[in-house]
């Protein structure tokens, strides 16, 4: 694994542009960075990253499986009450789930380590799939790099091909918040992908999702929504006033709900609990749970539910620093075995690896100044080059 | 190789729009205005007749548009063109729609493929033209016809929403979902 400077392409704002890719900047500072690319060989990605992210999600599915009839479980994971049997439901009816990210911190040797699991709402979706694919095509043609160049990214094939086996008749309804742009690029990509998998379409905000008198969800035409892909986090979903129709709506929901389980970072204190010792876990606990004392004074603690890195604390020799603060934290917290991201330079590259349909698909590199990967980190393409 | 043999994309890029603009194909379909007409249609047989149009009248009710107030209804629709809905609002009010005023089927001589059959509607705006639940334009031709694909399809069921906005607010304060 080797961070590589290269030449950036003079025009890859108006191909950004040309591609929809709209939120190639945020708030000025550039998010799409080609100012450097890491190489990986095939042995790093294959061994290293694809097999270990495929075996986590069996774990993972072995922690859901245990979840679902151990209500301790459900209510350490703070999952509301209310909720619990359509959560089970959703399980035992096999309810199909569609992608998610595994964040490592990896640097090219020894095992990568899982730092969380994305597996409801995770973006920078489209920048892996489509931006990143068209760099490595033109770097390639204009010699920025050399030839022969791979990347781990079969996440293009691998939605399109998902979308069209969930066996949606009707169209899918597609939603997200209003007011923020990657998350409506995000769900216009995934709209796009939608269309090629041969299915009708309905964009929508998150907000303007209606009831009717027979508790079925409807769109501002006053269809009645069957199927939704919602970019919106469950644990925020089941807070809000409709969610007590959720149950009853007969909505599909993707994600299915059993992934809040999942998406939740009390999955890596269960994980650790059932498979200790495993090379790609870091030793995880509940913050109240007594063997977190075992962590020593050097830790990372991290609420249930957050995002974007946000008030997660590194704590180190018993000093706590926050890098982004938030508002997350209310639910509780689970603190994590301090595990260095890589210092490339002074740049910390988090490894994001994609699963489609619970198969390895792809990978991105966001690259932060601060050993938090926060939301002001930079995307960083890469190749696989042996 | 790791990565994807090829990428498209249809509506994000600026370079492929021309393919969604195409024309849509036509499928062969049949349409009557009631039972009768199709009776006396020697294409279609008896049965077929009477079964689809069953299955029209059927979805009539999930699949019309509906409106809380029947004056609303009217003026999409055309005045004494509405009936009440079998449904209520949460606080006991009534749910009006469009009378059914005809039916389509897939056509019997290419093997129905593909063609759902529905009701069709009539609205103040375009009153030459059957529309499907879905306000797709049919045509005006009784008995066999041509209609494009996207029409042929089920019509998706409507509602009538009564309240909005259950949704969201978590979002106005916590910004973004990325993860």
């Amino acid at each position: 694994m080797q961070r590589i400077p290269v030449a950036e392409r003079e025009d890859w704002k108006e191909t950004a542009v040309e591609h929809g890719f709209d939120f190639h900047s945020i708030d000025g500072d550039p998010y799409w960075d080609e100012s450097a690319y890491y190489r990986f060989t095939l042995r790093q990605i294959e061994d290293d990253l694809e097999e270990p992210v495929e075996e986590l999600e069996n774990l993972c599915f072995a922690v859901v499986e245990r979840a679902v009839s151990d209500e301790d479980v459900l209510r350490r994971l703070a999952i509301p009450k209310n909720y619990w049997s359509y959560i089970q439901e959703s399980w035992q009816r096999q309810e199909k789930n569609f992608y998610g990210r595994m964040d490592f911190s990896y640097d090219g040797t020894g095992p990568a380590k899982l730092l969380e699991y994305n597996a409801d709402t995770p973006t920078a979706l489209y920048e892996s799939s489509i931006f990143q694919w068209v760099w490595l095509e033109q770097a390639m043609e204009r010699n920025l790099i050399p030839e022969g160049c791979d990347q781990f990214n079969s996440l293009h094939e691998r939605i399109v091909e998902a979308l069209g086996r969930f066996g949606i008749d009707g169209p899918l309804h597609l939603a997200c918040a209003s007011g923020s742009e990657e998350d409506s690029g995000t769900v216009a990509y995934l709209e796009d992908c939608a269309r090629q998998a041969g299915l009708q379409t309905v964009l929508m905000k998150i907000e303007d999702i209606g009831i009717d008198p027979a508790g079925r969800f409807t769109d501002t035409e006053d269809h009645v929504i069957d199927t939704v892909f919602k970019l919106y986090p469950w644990e925020w979903l089941l807070a809000e006033d409709f969610a007590r129709h959720i149950p009853e709506s007969s909505t599909l929901f993707i994600e299915p709900v059993w992934k809040s389980i999942l998406s939740n970072k009390g999955l890596l204190a269960l994980m650790w609990e059932m498979f200790e010792g495993h090379p790609n876990l870091l030793p995880t606990f509940f913050a109240d749970d007594p063997k977190a004392a075992s962590l020593g004074d050097t830790y990372v603690r991290k609420p249930l539910y957050s995002r974007e890195g946000q008030n997660i604390e590194l704590v180190c020799d018993g000093q706590a620093e926050t890098i982004h603060p938030g508002d997350y934290g209310a639910e509780g917290h689970i603190v994590q075995a301090f595990h260095a991201l890589p210092d490339f330079t002074g740049n910390y590259p988090m490894a994001g690896c994609w699963l489609v349909a619970s198969a390895a698909a792809g990978m991105c590199i966001r690259e932060d100044r601060s050993l938090v990967t926060g939301d002001d980190a930079r995307f960083i393409p890469h190749v696989i080059l042996d | 190789m790791k990565r994807s043999k090829s990428i498209s994309l249809l509506a994000m890029s600026a370079s492929v729009v021309a393919l969604t603009a195409c024309e849509e194909p036509a499928v062969d379909a049949a349409v009557f205005e009631n039972l009768s007409q199709c009776l006396a249609d020697q294409n279609v047989e008896r049965a077929q007749c009477e079964a689809e149009y069953k299955s029209a009248k059927d979805q009539h009710a999930q699949v019309a548009p509906k409106y809380q107030s029947k004056q609303d209804c009217e003026a999409d629709f055309g005045s004494g063109q509405c009936e009440t809905a079998p449904y209520q609002t949460q606080s006991g009010g009534s749910v009006f729609m469009p009378l059914m005023m005809g039916y389509m089927m897939g056509s019997m001589l290419s093997g129905r493929t593909g063609v759902a059959s529905q009701p069709l509607y009539r609205s103040t705006s375009d009153p030459n033209n059957f529309r499907t639940a879905d306000n797709r334009k049919v045509g005006n031709t009784i008995g066999r016809t041509q209609v494009a694909r996207s029409t042929s399809r089920a019509p998706s069921m409507k509602s009538s929403t009564v309240s909005r906005g259950g949704f969201g607010a978590r979002a106005r304060s916590f910004g973004s979902v990325a993860g």
